[in-house]
């Protein structure tokens, strides 16, 4: 399957063939470092390859388009309950510079004793099936090729399936997973015998098929109602399940550290975030550092969200990390919507970038307060796993609420998270091996009269025949991606388009309203105005008081039940522009001078330089002669200028609109250069980001060019207008 | 057991630590880790589970209902113990069967009674 960058992705392409699909690779990919990397203007000291194809960040216009990548590995995560859809929004990612993509499961998966087959839908992520891996993984496939990037695919190998899940992944070509049996214990109420069991052999099928393993530690952060407090329990929690995997036969590289800052302002976020940073590198020397942005106390303010992340990712640069994983800045109203995802993904991209090579001149002190707090965590998590001991071990301990409890350690605040041994979900499944219990399996971890290898008396397992592998394509007749599709992909045929944030056709739309009352005042106002706009079911999704008498600013989220056919679009015609070598060859023996200023009460001149001067590849570059009056200009000084200089072009420029403005001063050029006598010899050109085309001729110029126009636009223009004209 | 509620008593505690070197402390904290982890990878190295049989027969060619179904009757009949792999390879050798065949004539309920003999 090839991907072109101009069509959107084909479904029915990436669903044909999949009894037959093998993933191409195995195993974790980190990015190739680039050290040194020139990207324009700039030399880069913790970059990677570039991509072949991506989105560069907004501000790259101003920097020749460039799209540096940094050398952390980025992840978005998607969570949409649809993998078709989920597969549109990777695409979309992987061109924002991500490039490890995890797929949340859908609710209650972890209590499913067994695999799922097919492609049910799900809530708040998707059932992890062979058949959405595998097309997953199909997609990606071909998304490497288009960016020029290997992307790691991730889902989690938790729950009462975790062995089956773990060989799934490893058969599928799944990248990277979360696994930590404390998360089954102590989120999960999952037996914590069965996790431990279980997890053993999950981690040996993980460590042979070289799949990354995130642990579970920064849950924690989550669920402690003081976060900053649980840093010592942290260190426990990462200590146990990288002691097991180790065990298990996991390599350190192959073991990264789920960890999370654990505040966000007004707390004095990086004072107390940087000592448990240090803390864990110290003691984690060898293995990967997994830096998640913090969610703890994301609510519905995207903009605070986004700060957060951004001092989190700092605190990535300044103590080290080797992947830097994203938060939406909508997790706390909403499942992520697709904009919101690429929002998260930029927000570390774009802070990444900015702080390239800022450890070559800021550094942690690292002798002042810094070490002693970090050594003072080191010595909490110490008691902690001391107590652990005394108490009779890990499970005694979990029995007796040691786990996230609210007290900094050793202080205990009686409020953790107590489980039963001998309770929870797949209590009493746990079976003492045989003398001469055997698997003849490879990647098999424990006792067992069989090795590695002796599978080849059998035509060998699936991990080294992957034509062992067992495809199932469906087993429920209406839930399934080819019935969901249906309407999709009919409505894509017939050139169908709706609004979405989520789903295909979901409809859902958001918008901005200030509005000038007390709060609940507001608030009322501000829905009766959303169905005003025709949105069903509008809801308020962000409020923020300005002032508590003056007004309240509101997101309101609500469906626009409209579809848009785009037979009936009429679309801005596309003018194929004349190479920059004729528009120079036609311009310069010619002579041609033009007048150009920023018209009325309008000081700003920055558009008008772009588009003028050679430097910024402006029309000079063509041998134009360019009299630049500069800003606040008269119409008719403008004109006394074109007759003084003989000019046959002039550049208007008018970026304020108050009272329209701008389309005033347009149609006094206009007017103005007709009363004169010159409108025949001059050709009329207005800009500015408001002004159009098609407005500008309505107000009598010759053309108009907004947002985004370059020199060789105008260039293009003026040689064609003025040719027409018999010159 | 009841959880404890107990003040920070941090400074107390710590004294057999403060003398420590960095060193010395890092390796009691991978010692500790490892010394608890030890009794939970003793058990997983001589237990088993359903999803641990599941996942072995998943590698041997199975899909996830075949294995479900064979590793609940294993189960039931009290053979778990000593391997759902093993016990098919074993059927299938004595019968010259593929792997795949001895697990289908057990799904479709027979030879069970040859099974862990």
């Amino acid at each position: 399957m090839k991907l072109s960058p101009d069509k959107r992705i084909d479904l029915r392409d990436v669903l044909d063939g999949l009894e037959d699909y093998r993933p191409r690779r195995k195993g974790w990919h980190w990015r190739t470092p680039a050290p040194d990397h020139k990207v324009g203007p700039f030399t880069y000291r913790n970059a990677s390859e570039d991509l072949k194809n991506s989105v560069a960040l907004p501000a790259a216009h101003a920097f020749g388009a460039i799209d540096p990548q940094c050398d952390f590995v980025i992840t978005t995560e998607i969570a949409s309950g649809r993998f078709e859809d989920d597969i549109r929004r990777m695409r979309m990612a992987a061109w924002h510079g991500a490039d490890h993509l995890m797929v949340i499961r859908t609710t209650g998966q972890s209590h499913i004793d067994g695999l799922i087959e097919g492609t049910p839908e799900g809530i708040g992520g998707i059932p992890v099936t062979r058949k959405q891996l595998r097309a997953t993984r199909k997609a990606l496939d071909a998304m490497e090729d288009e960016v020029g990037r290997p992307i790691n695919f991730h889902s989690y190998v938790s729950g009462l399936a975790g062995p089956e899940m773990a060989v799934l992944f490893s058969e599928e070509g799944v990248n990277g997973a979360h696994q930590d049996p404390q998360y089954n214990v102590l989120y999960r109420g999952i037996n914590m015998h069965r996790s431990f069991v279980d997890a053993a052999e999950a981690k040996k099928v993980m460590a042979d098929g070289g799949i990354l393993q995130i642990d579970g530690a920064h849950n924690a952060n989550a669920t402690a109602k003081e976060a900053w407090k649980v840093t010592p329990e942290l260190l426990v929690q990462h200590a146990i399940n990288t002691a097991y995997s180790r065990a298990a036969g996991m390599a350190a590289e192959n073991i990264a550290l789920s960890t999370v800052p654990p505040t966000a302002p007004p707390a004095p976020k990086l004072r107390l975030d940087l000592p448990y940073a240090v803390a864990l590198r110290d003691l984690f020397k060898g293995y990967r550092m997994r830096a998640q942005q913090n969610t703890r106390y994301v609510e519905s303010d995207t903009t605070e969200a986004t700060v957060t992340h951004v001092l989190d990712t700092l605190i990535s640069r300044l103590a080290g990390a080797d992947i830097q994983s994203t938060i939406t800045p909508d997790e706390g109203r909403n499942i992520p919507w697709h904009y919101n995802t690429i929002a998260g993904t930029n927000t570390a991209r774009q802070t990444l970038m900015g702080l390239d090579g800022l450890t070559d001149q800021v550094k942690l002190d690292m002798d002042g307060e810094l070490p002693e707090l970090a050594r003072e965590i080191k010595e909490r998590a110490i008691l902690m796993m001391e107590e652990i001991l005394d108490m009779g071990g890990y499970y005694a301990a979990v029995e007796a609420g040691q786990f996230v409890d609210s007290g900094h350690y050793p202080e205990r605040h009686g409020d953790g998270i107590a489980r039963d041994p001998a309770g929870g979900s797949g209590a009493g499944t746990v079976v003492k091996r045989a003398p001469r219990y055997g698997a003849p399996v490879c990647s098999h971890f424990g006792d067992n009269v069989f090795k590695d290898g002796d599978c080849k008396a059998y035509g060998g397992c699936s991990l080294c025949n992957p034509d062992k592998i067992r495809y199932v394509d469906e087993l429920d007749p209406l839930d399934n991606v080819g019935e969901r599709l249906k309407v999709p992909l009919d409505e894509r045929d017939r050139g169908i388009l709706r609004p979405e944030v989520e789903r295909h056709g979901d409809g859902m739309v958001c918008v901005t309203l200030f509005v000038p009352a007390p709060p609940d005042v507001a608030e009322a106002a501000a829905i009766d105005m959303a169905l005003h706009m025709n949105l069903k079911n509008p809801e308020v999704i962000s409020k923020r008081v300005l002032h508590p008498a003056e007004g309240s600013v509101f997101e309101i989220k609500g469906v626009l039940d409209v579809y848009i056919d785009t037979a009936f679009l009429t679309l801005p015609t596309k003018v194929d522009l004349i190479p920059d070598a004729d528009i120079e060859a036609w311009v310069r023996p010619r002579h041609i001078h033009a007048v150009a200023a920023t018209v009325g009460e309008d000081e700003h001149s920055v558009g008008l330089r772009e588009i003028l001067n050679i430097k910024h590849g402006g029309v000079e570059r063509f041998g134009l002669k360019c009299h630049d009056l500069g800003t606040s200009i008269s119409v008719t000084r403008l004109l006394d200028e074109a007759e003084r200089t003989g000019a046959r072009v002039v550049l208007m420029s008018t970026i304020v609109t108050h009272a329209d403005v701008h389309k005033k001063n347009m149609r006094r050029l206009a007017d103005e250069a007709t009363a004169r006598g010159l409108r025949e010899r001059l050709v009329l050109v207005a800009g500015g980001t408001q002004v159009t085309d098609e407005m500008a001729k309505e107000c009598g110029l010759d053309a108009g060019f907004g947002r985004g126009t370059k020199g060789r636009d105008v260039g293009s223009f003026l040689v064609r207008e003025l040719q027409r004209r018999g010159n | 057991m009841p959880s404890l509620d107990r003040p920070d008593d941090f400074q107390t505690r710590r004294a057999h630590l403060k003398d420590l070197s960095d060193d010395e402390l890092h390796a009691r904290f991978w010692d500790l880790a490892n010394r608890i982890v030890q009794p939970l990878v003793a058990e997983a190295r001589t237990h088993t589970t359903p999803a641990v049989e599941r996942s072995v027969l998943l590698r041997m060619g199975f899909t996830g209902a075949e294995a479900r179904d064979l590793v609940n009757g294993m189960q039931a009949r009290g053979l778990l113990g000593c391997g759902a792999g093993k016990l098919v390879l074993v059927l299938a050798n004595a019968h010259h069967l593929t792997v795949r065949e001895a697990g289908l004539t057990l799904l479709e309920g027979r030879m069970w009674e040859e099974l862990g003999v």
